[in-house]
C-alpha cells in the first residue's frame, strides 16, 4: 500500500501483515478445538449426520490453514 | 447284582424352579407412530421411536422412546443473525463503503468475516442440534454440551418421576405448540427440564404411559 496514499512515510503492509498472522494462527487453533468438540460430540451421541458434521469441521480447519497461506502471499 | 437301569443324573436347575422373568417391551404400532409423529429426519426436534440412536451410558437393553430438542424457531435469531452477517459485506461494497482500502487488505478481511462467520453459525447449529433430551423406557436424559469443551449428562430413573408440569407460556408457544416440560424427581437432582420443546402435552402423556409401565412391571415382577 503506497504511503502517499495515507500520508504516512513507512508502507502500512508489513505492519499490518504480522498481526494478521498472528489472527490467523489463533484462528487455526480455534477451529481445530471446534474438530475435537465435534469428535466429542458425536462420540457422545450417535444421532445421524456424524459424517457430515465431521467433515464440515475438518474442511473449516482446511479454510483456517489456507486463510493463513492468504495472509502470506496477499498482503 | 448288574444294574438294570441307570437314570441321568440331573443336577436341580434352580433357574428352571424361578418365575420366567419377561421384560415386555411396548412395540408401538403404525397407528400409535404415526400418531405421534415418527419420523425419521435426523434435524427434527421430536422423533418418537427413533432408529439408529445411540448415546454414552445407554443399556443395550433400553429402548429410546422418545429424542428431543427445542423447537426450530428458537433458532430464528441467530438465523437471521447469520444473515445479516453473510450479506452485510456485499451491501457494504455495493454501496461503496471499501473505496478506499486496498484490494489485498479487503481479500484478506473478507476471507476471515466469512470464516468467523461460518463458524459462529456451525457453533450455533451444534449447540443446538446436540443439546437434547432423551426419554428411554427405563430412564430420563438431559445431555448439555455447555461450550466448547464443558458436556452435561444428566439422568433419573422412570420410576422415580414424582411429577411433570407442562408450561406453555406466550403467543408463539401457543402458536406453535412448544414449551417447557419440568419433571419433579426422587433422584440426586430434584428437577429436569425441558426447555422449549415441541409437543409438551404428547411428552407428558409418554411420560405418563411409561410410569404405569414400570407400576405395572413392578407388580408384576419384571424389573430390571
Amino acid at each position: 500500500m503506497p504511503p502517499e496514499l495515507i500520508g504516512l512515510s513507512f508502507e502500512l503492509g508489513p505492519l499490518l501483515k504480522i498481526p494478521a498472522l498472528l489472527g490467523a494462527a489463533f484462528y487455526i487453533i480455534f477451529a481445530f478445538v471446534i474438530v475435537k468438540q465435534v469428535n466429542k460430540m458425536t462420540d457422545t451421541l450417535e444421532i445421524g449426520l456424524e459424517g457430515l458434521l465431521r467433515a464440515i469441521a475438518i474442511i473449516h480447519l482446511l479454510f483456517s490453514i489456507g486463510a493463513l497461506l492468504a495472509v502470506l502471499v496477499i498482503l | 447284582m448288574p444294574d438294570v437301569f441307570i437314570s441321568e443324573k440331573k443336577k436341580p436347575n434352580v433357574q428352571n424352579r424361578m418365575p420366567k422373568v419377561t421384560h415386555h417391551k411396548h412395540v408401538p404400532n403404525k397407528a400409535e407412530l404415526a400418531a405421534y409423529g415418527y419420523t425419521k429426519n435426523p434435524v427434527a426436534a421430536f422423533r418418537y421411536y427413533p432408529d439408529h440412536v445411540n448415546f454414552v451410558g445407554a443399556d443395550s437393553e433400553e429402548k429410546i422412546v422418545l429424542l428431543l430438542r427445542r423447537h426450530a424457531i428458537t433458532n430464528v435469531p441467530w438465523i437471521f443473525l447469520t444473515i445479516i452477517l453473510f450479506s452485510s459485506p456485499i451491501v457494504a461494497l455495493i454501496f461503496g463503503f471499501f473505496d478506499a482500502v486496498p484490494i489485498d487488505f479487503l481479500t484478506v478481511g473478507f476471507i476471515f468475516w466469512y470464516l468467523v462467520s461460518f463458524a459462529f453459525t456451525f457453533e450455533k447449529f451444534l449447540g443446538w442440534y446436540f443439546n437434547v433430551y432423551i426419554i428411554t423406557d427405563e430412564r430420563v436424559f438431559d445431555v448439555d454440551f455447555i461450550n466448547l469443551v464443558y458436556r452435561e449428562i444428566t439422568d433419573a430413573n422412570i420410576d422415580q418421576i414424582q411429577d411433570v408440569t407442562v408450561r406453555v407460556g406466550s403467543v408463539i408457544r401457543t402458536v406453535f405448540d412448544y414449551g417447557d416440560v419440568l419433571i419433579q424427581t426422587a433422584a440426586e437432582i430434584p428437577q429436569i427440564e425441558f426447555d422449549a420443546v415441541p409437543h409438551p402435552d404428547k411428552i407428558a402423556q409418554v411420560l405418563r404411559e411409561l410410569r404405569v409401565e414400570e407400576e405395572v412391571e413392578k407388580i408384576e415382577g419384571r424389573v430390571r
